[in-house]
């Protein structure tokens, strides 16, 4: 991780945009940047292309017809064939590329119900474009352009959605240093295996929360954006393997993964990682011996208040005096984080139990506090 | 695929002995902890550094205390801890990113500042809050309790009242730090590094969690924080929004706007061969209003709900098709508005919706829409109307549902 600490909150989340979006194409995500006018989603996409070396077919999907994505009906014979217009075949011809759609938000509701199989499953009338075309898209919001529609729900639930929110720092230094094309990260051969085990992950988050495996939004505006359903956790999935595998940070995990399946089931899933992380409090109790504190205060709190509420919850003497060792261990790197927390154990001492030694620890931090007695 | 590690090391890590070098750090943290247990994984997740001479606490946004330990030393544990509350506090409520929107600029920044504290201290120093020096109150900035920080910064203030509280002279003052105003200070480039904003967002919702469920448990969180943390949990959907996208859903699907059809061959085909092109059609919706003038109605709610409409028909080009029907249990005439101005509610009594529906589907021209503004005590038909889409405006606190076949958007009160 860069100099985090060094740059606004504002400059990290459109870095991890930037990073996102070259996670996404390589991991070949259709993905969709939402922001506004003029601050430098379609240079961003085409300088990136340049970098690749690859080919980039611009395609204005507002300006466009349906016939332009679902082919043009030809009648050949006693038949309807649909020509793949010109950019479908330059780019089928050169084998990989990125197809750029601007303004996908200004597409008429027609076009963009032709764009559905062209955006997942990159097939433009009779031609299936090479699986090492990305589909990159980009879109203004609804309410900053005045003729935009809102992204049908079918469409939206077919890309990764990135917020493209400019920080005045980092156009400050791009006009000054020159715009940074975004690197698109070269992944392993072999990290589609990733892809299993992050399938796994999200599984066992939906056994514990069945009901975000498919919740199509209630309202028209919220359906434009990211939303869970089977596919966008599939494509969480995928991204998340190719985030580990590129060894992009944790910013950019969470905007993909709250691009793809939308804000409230991507943080509810983050938060789930994090505390999949915590030590299980019962085999904590079972072996206090191979408890480690984790590093960060807030996780250091939550582990150790865990282990104190299930002792609370069960007080049998033998728990009880295992939950002490715990906090006696948690004392010496954090005295304050296991005083909160054996306050809690000893509210439920069980009966006849004599007070163990580790009672002593907290004693000074407590007086300073001037909580002892109280 | 581990979340913590490395990149964020905390204060526990770091903590053994000296406590970073931060005289009272644990007792005044374990005051805090013990005094707001619905803080404590802010207060715990917070990692104070110790930075010399700089003569204040500033917090920073990535959850980075800098503490000056020759001024900690001078305070009591309830001084300091009570001084990490308020910082951990600027942080949740995102005060650097709101003085951004806020149009905060440095000379303005002290003022914004003050404006924060007022929002923080207003129900913080009742609950026990036992700051050091004298904590700025709304009523130093001569305004009610309660409100915002941006409410208080944009209030016009009398001159008779100070901007400043006269007990504190300027000197006195401590730097909040760029946590509050989003202004960078010199000491923010140094240090460990805090966290990324995802892990700050999750660390604001796992505190704004733990106030609820206390909340719900022990009942002793203050309002404010409560408030906050309703919130930012489920964050209230502006109806203005909604309304206008379910509107030109509405109205895109029954104008096509500019849309492509087969159904007649496109006027270019002669010149194309024997491609098939589509047709551009662009039928123009008709949209009816019908308002409920029941007794129930709030006048002003009605007049907003109805203005909003007009300026979102008016954006899409069809203010001219606009017609409002007044409606309680019998309908009253139609008129072809050019403005919300010209609508007069007429009624009262009761209500039901269903025969100002079915007034609006016998206009000729029939309508393509209808928007139905009410408060929904009405009953409501079984079936939706032929060929007409209904979008309902629920308007004012809690009112029940609305049927499952039109479009329902709550405009609340306030």
């Amino acid at each position: 991780m860069k100099a985090v600490g060094r740059r606004t909150a504002g400059a990290q989340q459109h870095d991890a945009a930037v990073a996102a979006l070259g996670v996404a194409v390589a991991a070949r995500v259709p993905v969709l940047l939402w922001g506004a006018p003029g601050t430098g989603k379609t240079s961003t996409i085409r300088a990136m292309a340049e970098k690749m070396g690859w080919p980039c077919e611009t395609v204005i999907a507002s300006i466009r017809e349906p016939s332009d994505f679902a082919g043009l009906p030809v009648v050949v014979g006693d038949g309807v064939r649909f020509a793949p217009p010109g950019w479908a075949r330059r780019l089928a011809e050169a084998g990989r590329g990125l197809l750029f759609l601007d303004e996908l938000s200004t597409a008429p509701p027609a076009v963009q119900a032709a764009l559905l199989r062209v955006v997942l499953e990159r097939v433009v009338g009779d031609l299936a474009l090479p699986a090492d075309v990305a589909v990159v898209a980009a879109a203004n919001p609804p309410e900053q352009a005045a003729d935009g529609w809102d992204l049908s729900a079918p469409l939206a639930n077919r890309l990764c959605h990135l917020a493209w929110e400019i920080d005045p720092g980092a156009v400050a230094d791009g006009l000054a240093g020159g715009w940074a094309a975004p690197t698109v990260p070269a992944l392993p051969d072999r990290w589609e295996a990733g892809i299993g085990l992050a399938r796994g992950l999200v599984a066992a988050f939906l056994h514990v929360r069945p009901a975000l495996a498919c919740a199509p939004p209630a309202d028209a505006a919220s359906a434009g954006r990211g939303w869970p359903s089977p596919r966008t956790w599939d494509m969480a999935a995928r991204l998340l393997a190719a985030v580990d595998a590129a060894g992009a940070g944790e910013e950019t995990r969470s905007a993909l993964v709250r691009g793809c399946v939308g804000e409230g089931a991507g943080v509810e899933f983050l938060a789930w990682l994090v505390e999949m992380d915590l030590p299980d409090p019962e085999a904590v109790l079972a072996d206090p011996g191979s408890f480690v504190l984790p590093k960060r205060g807030d996780r250091a709190y939550a582990a150790v208040a865990a282990v104190a509420a299930v002792v609370a919850a069960d007080p049998t003497p033998q728990r009880w005096v295992a939950g002490w060792q715990v906090l006696g261990q948690a004392a010496a790197d954090a005295p304050d984080v296991a005083a909160v927390a054996a306050r809690t154990l000893a509210r439920c001492r069980p009966d006849g139990t004599p007070p163990p030694a580790e009672v002593k620890l907290f004693a000074p931090v407590l007086r300073d506090a001037g909580l002892l007695g109280g | 695929m581990t979340t913590s590690g490395g990149a964020a090391p905390g204060t526990a890590g770091t903590a053994a002995g000296g406590m970073t070098g931060v005289p009272g750090l644990a007792a005044g943290r374990l005051w805090a902890a013990t005094r707001f247990p619905y803080l404590a994984s802010g207060l715990f997740g917070a990692q104070v550094i110790a930075v010399h001479d700089i003569g204040t606490v500033a917090v920073d946004d990535s959850w980075r205390l800098h503490a000056d330990p020759a001024l900690t030393a001078q305070w009591t544990p309830a001084q300091l801890g009570s001084v990490l509350v308020h910082h951990v506090c600027h942080l949740l409520r995102a005060h650097a990113e709101r003085a951004a929107s806020a149009g905060v600029v440095p000379d303005t920044a002290r003022l914004w500042v003050r404006c924060c504290d007022a929002e923080i201290n207003d129900d913080l120093v009742p609950a026990g809050l036992e700051l050091p020096g004298s904590p700025v109150l709304p009523a130093h900035l001569g305004a009610e309790p309660g409100r915002l920080a941006e409410q208080y910064f944009a209030a016009p203030r009398p001159p008779d009242v100070p901007s400043g509280n006269p007990e504190e002279p300027d000197g006195g003052r401590l730097d909040c730090g760029s946590g509050a105003d989003g202004l960078r200070r010199p000491w923010d480039s140094g240090g460990p590094a805090g966290l990324p904003p995802w892990q700050a967002r999750l660390l604001a919702r796992q505190v704004a969690q733990d106030c609820l469920r206390h909340g719900r448990e022990a009942g002793n969180v203050p309002a404010g924080l409560l408030r906050w943390a309703g919130d930012l949990l489920e964050p209230a959907v502006d109806w203005r929004k909604a309304l206008a996208a379910e509107l030109r859903r509405a109205v895109a699907d029954a104008a096509g706007a500019v849309d492509y059809s087969y159904r007649r061959p496109s006027r270019r085909a002669s010149v194309a061969g024997d491609v098939v092109l589509p047709a551009l059609r662009r039928p123009v919706p008709d949209i009816a209003v019908v308002c409920d003038t029941s007794g129930s109605m709030s006048d002003d709610l009605l007049a907003m709900a109805l203005a909003e409409v007009e300026g979102l028909l008016r954006a899409v080009g069809l203010a001219r098709q606009l017609r409002v029907l007044a409606c309680d249990t019998a309908v009253g005439p139609v008129r072809r508005v050019s403005s919300a101005r010209q609508v007069e509610l007429v009624g009262g009594g009761g209500t039901d919706m269903g025969a100002g529906i079915a007034a609006a589907s016998s206009l000729r021209p029939r309508p393509a829409i209808a928007v139905v503004l009410t408060d929904g005590f009405t009953p409501w038909p079984d079936e939706p109307p032929r060929g007409m889409r209904v979008v309902v405006g629920l308007l004012g606190d809690d009112p029940p549902e609305a049927p499952d076949w039109a479009r329902a958007v709550r405009v609340p009160d306030g």
